[in-house]
């Protein structure tokens, strides 16, 4: 059985194939790309072309992300992202009990993940300042990639807004007042790990499991390693792929996995 | 006949008893052509972005209306921010009422209140109770609404907000609400029963969500309990024909260990698998989240609403995700 498991954020579309319940392969689009060169608008409605995407034939389609509910796949069944990411993670982990941390473009999801279900969770709060895009926009205020700004957590300075748009003015006053940019890029680091604290810590468990995008950020690890009371830290093999994943594991569900 | 707004639930019996025409100044704002333009309205008049957005709706509802000069301020019991909103509508020429559920030596200093409130209006307990005997007549139609919801399986957790909701002002005239509620039902009534598989209940402030009952219809679930909107039906002090004992026995205003012994009572009534506690950005009412989470046996998902409108989509997450969860 050919599984297509969909995962529509806000920056980027996950997409997983999965053949006879094993991983095959995946794409991920950039999201604006995604619905300009691979979706076509028919009365008001996102239709996704397949022939265009080449993935071949699906038994079954999953789809999950903020977009779940506007993009129209023939056929597929929506599932939520936190249903998603628990199976993804349940399945690339093989843990049971844990915390499950998903940092993606636009939100932050923590999860407490009991028996390999959701015992409960807790979504951020509606600023921007704890997710990938905010680490995005700081990036780029120093003049330096995402994937350079997260090695660096020595040092930081504060920066004390809870707004990721005043964040932004602050960030600029440090530039000013002549920090480093390892030192800005470790503060940038360590503004998000102070957002995401008070959520994951509301579920204190012996093992952390962080995916999405911005589980690469190796700043951020460290300072969970290092600020928080969770044991082991755990990134597993492809954190982006984590929600796409779930749905592949979602649909094989009722053959042999046996998550719910 | 003349106007009285008021800021939350108040004796309405005095107003109708008067002769004048009450009007909740919450309805007003959020049944608005654009309530989104109200609170942006107060927000230009110089109201903090970190206030609540119904404080803000109701000053403009209240100096846009041209008809509503006089405007009882519920000034405790409810929120502090309404004794700020009081003296800023003074300041625009409106006159201001303030009126208390007092928060200790309740029967006594309530007994106070009300008389005073009889005495602005010239009006006498006794056709005060006159009017809560007709009054009372509605709110047993409401009880039955109520009862259509999670006896019978039939109304939408939308009817039973909105008619149970506006029974704080019946809609600025009795009579009409009696009959338009007379016909709900008699519709109502006459629908095929519908189980969801979720029961829920929602507790706190009405929600400044208009869809909100709607989306969880659609997950298959169903509100079939509105705690604060049930309160202002008065409904437990049906045949009471006492003003303080009625409105001493309305638990919004009070202590919250009188809100959870009431819905408490409710879960167990009405079979409810679990509870949405709604609180409005930046009111107090959050805070007591953390006593009603560890206070009430039943799982609970906390969905705070700031602006006026449609569910956002991290709120719909929210919900669906809940909902999931209890399946």
């Amino acid at each position: 059985m050919v599984v297509l498991g969909f995962d529509i954020g806000s920056r980027a579309v996950k997409v997983v194939l999965f053949e006879n319940e094993n991983y095959k392969k995946s794409i991920v689009f950039d999201t604006f790309d995604f619905y300009k060169n691979y979706c076509t608008y028919i009365e008001g409605k996102i239709f996704v072309d397949f022939d265009k995407l080449a993935l071949g034939k699906a038994d079954r389609i999953v789809s999950t992300g903020y977009g779940r509910n506007n993009i129209n796949i023939d056929g597929a069944e929506a599932i939520t992202e936190l249903k998603a990411h628990t199976f993804g993670a349940v399945w690339q982990t093989g843990l049971s009990d844990f915390t499950l941390l998903d940092v993606g473009g636009q939100d932050s999801k923590v999860m407490d993940i009991k028996n390999k279900k959701i015992n409960d969770m807790i979504l951020n709060d509606k600023c921007a300042a704890s997710c990938g895009r905010y680490l995005e926009n700081m990036a780029k205020v120093i003049g330096l990639s995402v994937g350079e700004v997260s090695n660096y957590s020595q040092n930081p300075v504060d920066l004390s807004s809870t707004c990721a748009v005043f964040a932004e003015s602050e960030l600029i006053g440090k530039i000013s007042e002549g920090y480093t940019a390892e030192v800005l890029a470790a503060s940038i680091n360590y503004s998000l790990f102070k957002k995401i604290k008070p959520l994951i810590e509301r579920f204190p468990a012996e093992n952390i499991v962080v995916t999405g995008g911005v589980a690469a950020n190796n700043a951020l690890l460290d300072f969970i390693k290092k600020e928080t009371d969770f044991k082991n830290v755990i990134v597993p093999k492809y954190p982006q792929l984590n929600g796409a994943l779930g749905c592949c594991v979602y649909a094989g569900m009722n053959s042999t996995i046996n998550l719910k | 006949m003349k106007k009285i707004g008021f800021t939350t639930s108040i004796p309405v019996e005095i107003i109708y008893a008067a002769g004048m025409i009450p009007v909740d100044l919450n309805n007003v704002f959020v049944t608005a052509e654009s309530p989104q333009k109200n609170v942006e309205y107060a927000e230009n008049a110089g109201f903090p972005r970190n206030t609540c957005a119904w404080i803000k709706g109701i000053y403009s509802s209240t100096v846009n209306c041209e008809d509503i000069d006089t405007v009882i301020g519920v000034v405790e019991g409810d929120c502090s921010n309404a004794k700020a909103l009081m003296e800023v509508l003074e300041l625009k020429g409106i006159k201001t009422i303030p009126f208390s559920y007092p928060g200790s030596d309740t029967l006594e200093k309530l007994d106070l209140e009300i008389r005073k409130l009889c005495e602005f209006f010239n009006v006498t307990l006794d056709e005060c109770i006159k009017v809560k005997d007709e009054l009372d007549e509605i709110r047993k139609k409401l009880v039955y609404l109520d009862e259509l919801t999670w006896k019978y399986n039939k109304a939408t957790g939308f009817e039973n907000h909105l008619w149970q909701v506006s029974s704080s002002d019946f809609n600025s005239d009795y009579k009409a609400f009696s009959n338009d509620i007379t016909n709900l039902i008699n519709e109502i009534e006459a629908r095929d029963e519908k189980k969801n598989k979720i029961r829920l209940g929602y507790i706190g402030v009405p929600p400044i969500y208009t869809d909100l009952y709607d989306f969880v219809e659609e997950k298959d679930a169903r509100i079939v309990y509105n705690e604060v909107q049930r309160q202002f039906t008065m409904a437990d002090s049906i045949g009471i024909r006492d003003l303080v004992k009625t409105y001493s026995s309305f638990t919004y205003p009070y202590s919250l260990s009188g809100r959870l012994k009431d819905i408490k009572k409710h879960i167990e009534l009405r079979n409810i698998d679990a509870i949405i506690h709604y609180t409005q950005s930046f009111c107090f009412r959050g805070i007591e989240d953390i006593v009603i989470r560890k206070e009430l046996g039943v799982p609970i998902l906390t969905v705070e609403g700031d602006k006026p409108g449609n569910l956002d989509a991290r709120t719909k997450l929210r919900i669906e995700a809940f909902i999931e969860m209890l399946k």
